[in-house]
């Protein structure tokens, strides 16, 4: 570690470890409940468990992208962090925020949670993923703006790389587009068409740009492959990104009351989406193989081509299977979006921000690699979550298609429900998966305790 | 790490195109990326590297197409067309399948690159 | 020929990418706005329907249901449970008042929100609004949702 304050990155991760886990516990209650209805009925009703969920996952992405950029933005612009004691202070004001909004979903009902919070002066929750109280929109807003100052001005005081501005420009566009978590217009039209200016220009906009620059900080690090190479490619994986992202936006807008067109908009653009991220395995593959040395952080190496690998798989080939407006028509709204969702948030933002850890944490702990021991154990835990996230997704594909066939294909359509039974096999292999998935988690968290022999630093010495 | 030297820049240049092709078979432009494969194949002359990344390409797209028309293909018949049983196997089936020779191919192509075989072999 | 493509040109490609693209989903999101009102039954949105909006958001029915696709896949699509129900508001408020408090053993149920009366005609009339938004080839495919 270079730079002192980049210590402070180590306890975002470690909150959003911590976070992750009750992620992945409230994500195999879900499972549960889709086979087991009434199980935790009334206590935790399934959109109760499914708030916490996803909301628990942006908390602790966001909580991951802070820490990332905290440790990397040091680094890049050759300074300490412009003011450590902001970002301090702003870890548990957001962490504060974060659990006592969980807490309100756990311990009273929405309806109430609402009225608590006076969300009747400015109405935004009750909105898929943007369920939190106004007040902790608010304070949202006020941590991201603290940490956007904070980052910015070390930037622009210090040295600027391409992997800096990129960053920033990927993290102000996240606070930008979140802006339009306060607007909840009454039409439902207009509702719904600016909620996906937070919900796609983040995952599939903005967000791109702190990942992409992320892994190339990373494979940076650990291949000490030339920077004018890796910025290229950056530029490139980005571009992009932005050329299909934007107008890929149109993939959501076909069947929202919106006009026609979008029909072609949306399928031309988005899909062109996987591009990008095959673009980034591409990279990824590339500069690991012209490494130019043999970084004794095997486990981040490996999450890194990981990322790259499963983001193509989750986002874009996933992503494409159903983005056609004439596929879309028969697929919207069912088992396989969540197929595609959970395999490509997995994919791509759970992954980098694992990577980051992976490369950063043992630095942060004083040395340059983890033992032997605990990469073995990272490694293993890395394919115990990853095989098994692919086999989720196997399962929700599979739901999926049954659903698709039986309700909105067949000629003599099922009703709902009646369907829901016919594929429960499928939920309860899904759930088999996400206890493997519950197991690889517990192994990836004990790997940061276990003791063994230190790795040597083989360093710079192997080139052709 | 790169055997970069012993190969011709046409020689670079031929392996990369090859493996560019054998990509571009298996996503974009199926049957066409295999036609330009082949002619860049002739072009080549055995135990050379450009040599092995066109018989490489063909390979990984010979085997892909039986892999994954022949084997949907038998799906399809022995579960029968208007089964939504057959559809979940066969969709699933294809896309992971064929996502993994995507994936193999990429690697090919990177290593047609620097001028490498599939497998480093020191 | 990869050597002839430089940093310079992928930044540029990025700028002007990015700035190309994001102008353009302005225009299209200034004639969307603009185009809207012959499908999004605006003429139907009386107070009552807001408040039924109200009223679905702050209880999280988002986080069980579709509406027009989008949502939890736990519950039945509700953007055409109106024609579903035989376009019957009171079928609609009958299902949500006739929810057990307690759920039903070994299945799914919807909870018990005991609304009044005029909280259930307000969603029921909200429901009956989102069921007359046009929508493109008719989505979703049938009445089953």
């Amino acid at each position: 570690m270079k730079y002192e304050s980049q210590g402070i990155a180590k306890m975002y991760f470690i909150a959003a470890i911590g976070l992750f886990v009750g992620q992945i516990l409230f994500g195999v209650t879900l499972g549960l409940q889709y086979v087991m209805g009434d199980f935790l009925f009334p206590a935790i009703p399934f959109n109760v468990a499914r708030m916490v969920h996803t909301n628990l996952l942006i908390v602790w992405l966001l909580f991951g992208f802070m820490g990332s950029a905290y440790y990397l933005v040091p680094e890049e612009s050759e300074r300490e962090l412009y003011a450590p004691w902001l970002a301090k202070l702003m870890f548990w004001v957001f962490l504060a925020a974060g659990v006592l909004t969980i807490l309100g979903y756990l311990l009273v009902p929405y309806a109430t949670l609402a009225e608590m919070t006076m969300n009747h002066l400015l109405p935004t929750m009750g909105r898929e993923f943007l369920e939190q109280p106004t007040i902790t929109k608010i304070g949202i807003v006020i941590v991201v703006l603290a940490f956007l100052f904070n980052i910015g001005m070390t930037i622009l005081t210090g040295k600027k790389t391409v992997i800096t501005l990129v960053l920033i420009t990927g993290l102000i566009g996240l606070a930008v587009f979140f802006l339009f978590a306060f607007y909840v217009p009454d039409n439902l039209v207009l509702d719904k068409y600016f909620w996906w200016f937070v919900v796609h220009l983040w995952v599939e906009g903005v967000w791109e740009l702190i990942m992409a620059s992320l892994l190339a900080y990373v494979l940076i690090k650990v291949t000490g492959v030339d920077r004018e190479v890796i910025e290229k490619w950056l530029y490139i994986i980005i571009a992009m990104a932005l050329i299909s992202g934007l107008l890929g936006t149109g993939h959501h807008f076909f069947w929202i009351g919106t006009p026609d067109y979008w029909q072609w908009v949306g399928s031309i653009f988005s899909a062109l989406e996987p591009i990008p991220f095959f673009m980034m395995t591409l990279f990824a593959f590339n500069v690991v193989n012209k490494r130019r040395r043999d970084h004794p952080n095997k486990a981040a190496v490996l999450w890194a081509l990981g990322t790259a690998v499963m983001a193509f798989l989750g986002a874009g080939v996933w992503g494409f299977l159903h983005t056609l407006a004439p596929v879309n028509y028969y697929t919207h709204g069912t088992q396989i979006t969540a197929a595609h969702g959970h395999m490509a948030f997995y994919g791509a933002y759970v992954m980098v921000v694992l990577t980051m850890i992976s490369y950063s944490m043992p630095i942060m702990r004083g040395q340059k690699a983890a033992n032997e021991r605990a990469q073995v154990l990272e490694m293993w835990s890395f394919w115990l979550m990853t095989v098994s996230m692919v086999f989720i997704t196997l399962f929700l594909t599979g739901a999926g298609v049954l659903q698709v066939y039986l309700q909105r294909y067949s000629e003599t359509p099922l009703p709902f429900m009646v369907v829901q039974d016919k594929i429960e096999i499928f939920y309860w292999l899904r759930e088999v998966a996400g206890l493997v998935f519950l197991i690889g988690l517990l192994l990836y968290v004990y790997s940061f305790f276990a003791k063994g022999k230190e790795v040597e630093d083989i360093g710079a010495a192997v080139t052709s | 790490m790169n055997a970069n030297n012993q190969h011709s820049k046409l020689q670079l240049k031929n392996a990369a195109n090859a493996a560019l092709a054998s990509i571009l078979n298996l996503t974009l432009l199926p049957v066409i990326g295999f036609i330009a494969l082949y002619l860049i194949y002739k072009k080549t002359t055995p135990n050379n590297i450009d040599h092995y990344h066109a018989v490489l390409g063909m390979k990984i797209n010979i085997i892909a197409a039986f892999v994954l028309f022949v084997v949907s293909g038998l799906m399809i018949l022995l579960g029968g067309f208007n089964s939504p049983w057959t559809w979940v196997y066969v969709i699933s089936y294809f896309t992971i399948v064929h996502t993994a020779f995507i994936v193999i191919a990429l690697w090919a192509l990177v290593r047609s690159w620097s001028g490498d075989k599939l497998k480093s072999n020191q | 020929m990869r050597e002839t493509f430089t940093k310079g040109m992928a930044r540029n490609i990025y700028y002007g990418g990015a700035v190309f693209f994001f102008l353009v989903l302005i225009g299209l999101t200034v004639d969307t706005v603009k185009s809207i009102p012959k499908t999004d039954n605006r003429e139907n949105l009386s107070e009552q329907v807001v408040a039924g909006k109200y009223l679905w958001e702050v209880n999280d029915c988002i986080g069980c249901h579709t509406l027009l696709g989008e949502g939890a896949y736990f519950a039945p699509e509700l953007g055409n449970v109106y024609t579903r129900f035989g376009k019957s508001t009171d079928a609609i408020k009958g299902f949500i008042k006739s929810r057990p408090k307690t759920g039903i053993p070994g299945r799914r149920s919807m909870p018990q929100f005991n609304f009044t009366d005029e909280e259930l005609e307000q969603i029921a009339q909200f429901l009956k609004y989102v069921d007359g938004i046009k929508i493109a080839r008719d989505w979703p495919p049938n009445v089953q949702g």
